[in-house]
């Protein structure tokens, strides 16, 4: 019986490709992406990802803009993982000014980014098991996400556009009382990450969807300029707190979790697996971290930056995020470029996502794990 | 491979390349002529360097035009008429050339022996164009595109030259530095 499925249809039928349009409003696109899909069958013959739906051209705001205002604007790159996006700033505006930043504030920014990726990598965990199929996790990803967000909005009254990497260091300095809330939360969050593992991870439905589902090889990954979870998930050994060490990460030890295949449950246990290397770096900086100052001594309220350019890179929640800045002399950048992770891994899903089944689709672009207001910045 | 390493070879393999002292700080900058762009790459990528990392354009012609953005100068609208503006138009400072060019940017990686080379060529403003790198690496794909769609570069040789990120009514390059706005059917 089953062989007449696979029979070509008769000659009196006739058969055609058909265009769907997934997105702009689709909530498996985690924003307005638009996906163009040509289909025969159930085959994807061409994929075209139409962007820009969230165009705020950043990059010209910035361009009048003092250079403190423009922490506010990188705010709303990446709004699931802010603090990488104010780090990777002011890294190259402190690289442009010679500012020298703190030992705490060094530590401080490292705890910070770290938590943030462990929010975001929960919201993809989240989200990923309800773009597959399974609901619960969803559940409680949230619930540990909101503890995260809780004590960011403690420490600088915001839960998702931060603005607390300053120039020079960060806003305000944590309290005893912070760190032994944000301790309380990794001892509480430790178990559940295992917990998780069991929900999801090895799940066999879960790991059907996906153990075999977008195989990106390493040549395919490193000429797309994939970065992040999904670079390592093809087993390439890219993190830019190792390549360049930035903040604190050279005083830190922590694994690069790296996949076998590239498909995408590797991207995806790259990322939980993620999340236990951040926990025990931001306990390895609670342990390190000494009292002391936390700005920059000499940091210019209106600063005019010397003639000159700075590129710095960081390693966010998404991948290789950098800045590329412009400076003429003047108050604000002349130009300043972003390297948006997000936008440049997006590319990869015109070629990885032909020749799949349309079932497939929404479990390869959410092994991405683009955040829109990061493509189209 | 330390980066006095790079230079010596890479400047052995595209002698017209110069290397630029005051480019990005802490990198490998080199500035070439747009006909080695090609050649250069090519060379970089079977030496290590098979990460594009990033493309990027700088117009260098003059400040930002204010008139480029949308709003008014003066957007707090509880100030009396003739406030000083908010908003101040950036000026020309003195000690930066500013110059009727563009520079098209390019960062490659390399993964093995952690470094990174920033590639520089100066195009034109008027006619704007560089050989595309899409043969070599696939990234420069959207980059590119970007880069075309914000900054209005031309890149020779790519399959799909077109707008990606701002809509289809929206004239001129946005990034350009004389770049006005004209007014569409949603102001």
């Amino acid at each position: 019986m089953t062989d007449t499925l696979h029979a070509p249809p008769p000659e009196d039928i006739k058969t055609d490709e058909m265009f769907i349009n997934l997105g702009p409003q689709h909530p498996s696109t985690h924003g307005v992406l638009r996906v163009g899909l040509t289909i025969s069958g159930e085959m994807i013959t061409k994929a075209v990802p139409d962007v820009g739906y969230l165009h705020r051209g950043t990059e010209k705001l910035a361009e009048v803009r003092g250079y403190h205002h423009c922490v506010v604007l990188t705010d709303r790159w990446d709004y699931v993982a802010a603090m990488p996006n104010n780090l990777v700033f002011c890294l190259a505006t402190e690289k442009l000014f010679n500012y020298q930043v703190p030992e705490r504030a060094q530590y401080i920014r490292t705890i910070m980014c770290e938590m943030n990726r462990i929010a975001s990598h929960l919201l993809f965990f989240g989200t990923y098991g309800i773009d597959i199929g399974a609901f619960t996790p969803f559940l409680y990803a949230f619930r540990e996400r909101e503890l995260v967000l809780d004590l960011f909005e403690q420490i600088c009254g915001a839960r998702l556009t931060y603005n607390y990497i300053r120039i020079g260091g960060v806003m305000v300095d944590v309290d005893d009382k912070w760190v032994a809330k944000c301790r309380e939360f990794l001892e509480y969050f430790k178990p559940r990450l295992k917990e998780y593992e069991t929900l999801l991870s090895y799940n066999p439905i879960f790991m059907d969807r996906t153990q075999t589902v977008g195989i990106i090889s390493k040549e395919d990954a490193m000429t797309w300029g994939l970065s992040g979870p999904n670079l390592r998930g093809s087993g390439i050994d890219y993190d830019a707190r190792k390549f360049e060490p930035y903040a604190a990460y050279d005083k830190v030890k922590f694994d690069v979790p790296l996949g076998k295949t590239g498909s995408c449950w590797d991207r995806y246990n790259c990322r939980v697996q993620e999340m236990y290397q951040s926990v025990s770096i931001v306990e390895q900086c609670f342990e390190q971290m000494k009292p002391g100052d936390f700005m920059a001594k000499g940091v210019a309220k209106v600063p005019k930056a010397p003639i000159g350019e700075a590129y710095a890179h960081v390693e966010g929640a998404r991948g290789n995020l950098g800045i590329y800045l412009v400076s003429d002399g003047g108050q604000s950048p002349f130009r300043m470029h972003v390297r948006a992770p997000s936008f440049i891994n997006l590319a990869i899903l015109q070629e990885s996502l032909v020749g799949k089944k349309v079932a497939d689709v929404i479990a390869i672009l959410g092994s991405i794990d683009i955040v829109l207001g990061e493509v189209d910045r | 491979m330390t980066q006095d390493e790079l230079w010596a070879q890479l400047s052995a393999a595209a002698p017209k390349a110069q290397k630029i002292d005051a480019g990005v700080k802490g990198y490998l900058t080199v500035k070439l002529a747009g006909e080695d762009l090609v050649k250069a790459v090519t060379w970089l990528k079977q030496h290590g360097f098979d990460y594009l990392d990033m493309i990027t354009a700088v117009d260098y012609s003059s400040p930002v035009e204010v008139k480029g953005f949308v709003f008014d100068p003066n957007p707090n609208h509880f100030l009396p008429e003739g406030a000083t503006p908010q908003i101040e138009a950036p000026t020309k400072t003195p000690g930066f050339t500013y110059r009727d060019a563009m520079e098209v940017v390019y960062c490659l990686s390399s993964l093995k022996d952690r470094l990174k080379v920033f590639i520089k060529v100066e195009v034109p403003r008027a006619a704007a164009s560089v050989q595309s790198l899409v043969a070599l690496f696939k990234a420069a794909d959207w980059q590119e595109r970007e880069v075309f769609d914000l900054l209005g570069v031309r890149f020779e040789g790519h399959p799909n030259l077109s707008k990606i990120l701002t809509p289809e009514f929206i004239q001129g390059h946005p990034l350009r530095k004389d770049y006005v706005h004209v007014p569409d059917k949603f102001d």
